[in-house]
């Protein structure tokens, strides 16, 4: 018997939710020390900039243990509870539930996605509870172009701190615009808004049950509104909290973005391969002025880790890059920290032969990916060592040359891409 | 109840009551009918609705089953303000008839038993009243203090204005007496000095006058601003308590039995003590409630109208809110916050010559797009919330407005009697009716009248008078408790009236969609619903949450018995 998505408790509380207007998602597992602040952006948004619309929250917990939702459900707006004393013209609901699976944030996306659907909410907006630095104005910046101007997606553009988004800088932006064709700086997003129709349409996509479809599913949701017909838009948001990571993330999110990215593009050959350039997709707001705090970053670890991987992984690169490639890369593996270089090109023929690696799946894929990421510290230290002394223009300026290099050689990708290797 | 033909009616009704006493707390369960004697029927062909011809039309108003009736001013008046400009107390307006006329129209309602509740302007009067012709005369005049005069326009700067559309201050410049008069309403409306014991005798004085021909009761008009005092906002001052406390003693006493209704635009907290200990009035209008039905509607939320009731205080026993959906005025939105206003401006007003001082000057059914499911539905919410209901002439068919007459009168047009000459309101021509008649073909009379409305059992009226039929046979609407449920989905407003070993619940569907809703009724396990229209039996309450569906818009109301 087909597993149910969701569960009766969770739809005896849709019933009385009813129709919305703007149904805000929060996937949480075990964020009690995070999510209170957000809860109360997101309820004073709400009530600020859409006090005539139909919202609710919906909360997809992931079975937490600390009473995550709890602090959700406490936001709640009606005749009996208003635990905060704010004044609403209407009820807002705030509602929990926790899904069958075990916390995986696919799963929580297409929980909220269903939820959006059965109440026909014409704007989805989903909030990531790591998003610690979110303001109530994030709330109109997401939700109002897909609520008043019909845009199916509003990505973010945050601003970051000095060495933060490496990987969407480096790797996520410079390839899906080239790729696709859009300047979407956050492809794979974690605050978000989505049309209705996009909501719904994606949600009876075929691959949830796959592994992109429990761990990558946003990085697809970008890709079916950049290869669909539907109408994206970024919104500037703000300051991003940096995230404290280990390791072990770096390959988790490689996983994540990367294979999720890669795996887009077998799926989406024929539109991809007639794209050429890219272009610019409306943008609302203004860049903030504010500047962020640089992350501390051990450039050393960085070098070692990628000459180790360039060292070990030579079998499993060898059936992956071209041999150019990987004489190049040997070479920059003897360079001193100093002299540390992994230039844009070659970073971009990198990750083409890579795309086209996993496409011809030379190897396992999984493999494909995690050998990659020795790599993609290389590039990373790269990129902190061009921006060290630099300002925020000079890092978008050294992020738009390496775009260039990628839209350039997409070509050298198609070549790769046919020869089945 | 006989029906039969009669000369000039269509229906006549056996006397009910000789004659009818005025027995206390009679108001409770009343259905009071909201009529201006101008705008009914028309008796002689002036073109002016008058007492005889209300009194011809008294069979309606006993048939549609309500109890009261409440006229608004029809006293001698130069009618720049539809009659709460009054001129002569003690009188009837010629247009509308004699005394005499009144006497017999009061006598026919009592013997109906229909009570008659009458207006008591007893806050200002017209400047033509010959009191106020008096007071500006000299300033040494008898009658000078009578009224409030300065020599300045600087005091009492802390009262708001009222009528912010087309006055600019509260003092007015009498170019007689070369100084100012106090009006909280418009400047030809000077305010009486009720700190002068001669007005407040006087005003005692016209009110026995009426009681002594019978009347049931008054509506005392804009009670809050009877009394000025500096460095206050003028309203609801400690001595305006004081002088109604003096009359309400003065009525006990002389008249016990007889009603005072006040007319108190304010919030709930405010309003309370206008029923003190029981000794001032015997009911009050439940201002706030009516704006945020009509919020709670078109948001398809109750909150609006929980909150508003459960901010609403307790009151004294023998106390009674008054409730309505529209009454001759605009609807008003001066006790609602201004995020409140601009929604009920967006969905009720989209064009502004509906929008006057701060509120809609409109009729409920254009209001509620003439959707019948939402008119019943609101109907059926202000028959069952605790009050006293008041309907509106001409609502209880459906009748519209015409936005583009001046002032409020869009809302006081003549009350369509049939698709014939005039609306069968009169039989003088047209152009000569005080107000045009709605002709526009979807409120006009051909379209809405009552004569086609009696022909069908589904019609609106007759709708109406089944509903107020239900109402009037269970004392629990009148004087039983509420209790709120609650229930998980915000669209459906359900409550608990209950009296004695009666009990009765009331489920409303505020959504234009069909709702499922879980009703906790625990407390009642082992009852059976009865559902009161059709006296169909629902399951059993058990253990579990009582599931209903429910269509869009619509209303149950259950008799909870154990068998």
């Amino acid at each position: 018997m087909e597993e149910k998505l969701l569960n009766d408790d969770f739809l005896r509380q849709l019933i009385n939710v009813g129709e919305v207007d703007i149904l805000v998602g929060l996937p949480t597992h075990n964020n009690c020390k995070t999510i209170a602040p957000i809860v109360r952006a997101i309820q004073t948004g709400a009530l600020k900039f859409f006090p005539r619309e139909r919202v609710a929250i919906i909360n997809a917990d992931g079975g937490s243990q600390d009473g995550t939702p709890d602090l959700v459900a406490g936001a709640a707006i009606d005749d009996l509870r208003n635990e905060s004393k704010v004044y609403a013209l209407r009820t807002l609901h705030c509602v929990s539930t926790q899904y069958a699976r075990a916390p995986e944030p696919g799963t929580a996306l297409r929980t909220i996605l269903a939820a959006a659907d059965l109440l026909r909410a014409r704007a989805c907006v989903v909030i990531s509870p790591d998003a610690t630095t979110m303001e109530p104005e994030w709330m109109q910046r997401l939700a109002r172009p897909v609520y008043a101007e019909s845009f199916d997606l509003v990505s973010p553009i945050y601003q970051r701190p000095k060495f933060e988004g490496a990987l969407m800088r480096n790797l996520l932006y410079p390839m899906t615009r080239a790729i696709y064709g859009y300047r979407v700086y956050e492809p794979y997003a974690s605050e978000f808004a989505i049309s209705g129709r996009l909501a719904t349409d994606f949600l009876n996509k075929e691959f949830w049950n796959d592994e992109w479809g429990r761990t990558g599913a946003e990085m697809f949701l970008t890709t079916t509104a950049l290869t669909g017909q539907y109408r994206v838009s970024q919104a500037f948001l703000g300051m991003k909290a940096p995230t404290t990571r280990n390791a072990g993330d770096v390959v988790a999110a490689m996983r994540r973005t990367v294979g999720a990215l890669f795996s887009s593009l077998d799926e989406n050959f024929a539109i991809w391969s007639a794209v050429s350039g890219s272009q610019p997709v409306p943008t609302i707001g203004a860049p903030s002025e504010a500047a962020a705090e640089p992350v501390r970053i051990s450039r050393k670890r960085l070098r070692d880790m990628f000459a180790t991987g360039v060292s070990e992984l030579q079998p499993v690169f060898s059936s992956i890059l071209a041999p150019s490639t990987l004489s190049d890369l040997d070479r920059i593996a003897t360079l001193e920290l100093q002299d540390f270089n992994y230039p844009a090109e070659l970073w971009a023929k990198t990750v083409f032969e890579f795309a086209a690696a996993y496409h011809n799946s030379v190897i396992n894929r999984d493999h494909i990916i995690q050998a990659m990421v020795p790599l993609y510290r290389g590039r990373s230290l790269t990129f902190f060592q061009e921006s060290r002394n630099g300002n925020g223009n000079d890092i978008e300026a050294n992020v738009e040359a390496l775009c260039g290099e990628f839209e350039r050689l997409k070509t050298y990708l198609l070549e790769r891409w046919s020869d089945g290797k | 109840m006989t029906l039969r033909p009669a000369t000039g009616r269509q229906f006549s009704f056996a006397r009910t009551q000789l004659p009818l006493k005025r027995e206390p707390g009679w108001y409770k369960e009343a259905v009071i009918y909201q009529v201006h004697v101008r705008t009914f029927f028309d008796s002689n062909g002036d073109g002016i609705g008058d007492f005889q011809g209300l009194a011809q039309k008294l069979d309606y108003v006993q048939e549609l089953g309500v109890s009261a009736i409440w006229l608004m001013p029809f006293f001698p008046s130069p009618l720049r303000d539809d009659g709460y400009d009054i001129a002569d107390y003690r009188s009837v307006h010629p247009s509308y008839g004699t005394l005499d006329d009144f006497k017999a129209f009061l006598s026919d309602a009592h013997e109906r038993g229909i009570r008659v509740i009458i207006e008591m302007v007893a806050n200002h009067t017209s400047d033509q009243h010959p009191w106020f012709v008096e007071s500006r005369s000299s300033t040494d005049n008898p009658k000078r203090d009578w009224y409030v005069w300065s020599d300045t326009d600087a005091k009492y700067r802390e009262t708001r204005i009222i009528f912010i559309d087309t006055e600019l201050s509260n003092w007015a410049w009498d170019p007689v007496s070369k100084s100012y008069y106090w009006h909280r309403f418009f400047s030809h409306q000077p305010d009486l000095n009720y700190d002068n014991p001669a007005v407040r005798e006087e005003m005692w004085n016209i009110m026995k006058f009426w009681l002594e021909l019978g009347v049931d009761g008054f509506r005392l008009d804009a009670v809050p601003y009877l009394i000025e005092r500096e460095g206050t906002n003028c309203e609801n001052l400690p001595e305006t308590h004081e002088v109604i406390r003096e009359l309400r003693r003065k009525v006990d006493e002389q008249f016990p039995g007889a009603m005072l209704l006040a007319e108190a635009n304010q919030w709930p907290a405010d309003l309370r003590p206008y029923f003190g200990n029981g000794d001032e009035f015997h009911m009050a209008f439940h201002f706030p409630l009516m704006p945020r039905m009509f919020m709670g509607l078109r948001l398809e939320d109750r909150k609006p109208i929980t909150e508003i009731l459960q901010q609403t205080p307790e009151i004294p026993a023998g106390c009674q809110w008054c409730l309505f959906l529209r009454n001759h005025d605009e609807l008003t939105l001066e006790m609602v916050t201004d995020v409140e206003r601009d929604y009920m401006y967006d969905i009720y007003a989209t064009d502004k010559t509906m929008r006057l001082n701060l509120g809609i000057r409109r009729r409920l059914a254009p209001l509620l797009d003439n959707d019948r499911r939402r008119i019943e539905l609101m109907n059926g919410m202000l028959m069952s919330l605790p009050g006293t209901p008041i309907i509106y002439y001409g609502d209880e068919i459906g009748m519209g407005d015409n936005v583009y007459l001046g002032d409020r009168n869009g809302v006081r047009t003549p009350m369509q009697w049939s698709g014939g000459w005039n609306g069968g309101f009169s039989t003088a021509d047209p152009e000569r009716l005080y107000s045009p008649a709605i002709l526009n073909p979807v409120y006009g009379f051909q379209a809405v009248n009552v004569l086609s409305q009696r022909r069908t059992g589904h019609s609106l009226l007759s709708w109406m008078k089944n509903l107020l039929h239900m109402r009037r046979s269970y004392p629990v609407f009148g004087s039983g408790s509420i209790e709120f449920l609650f229930p998980a989905n915000h669209r459906v407003l359900a409550y608990i009236r209950q009296l004695g070993k009666e009990t009765i619940l009331v489920v409303n569907n505020l959504s234009s969609a069909a709702q499922a809703v879980e009703l906790d009724l625990r407390r009642y396990k082992g009852n059976i619903l009865i559902e009161m229209s059709g006296r169909n039996v629902f399951p059993r309450i058990g253990d579990l949450p009582y599931l209903l569906t429910m269509g869009p818009y619509q209303f149950y109301w259950f008799r909870l018995r154990r068998i």
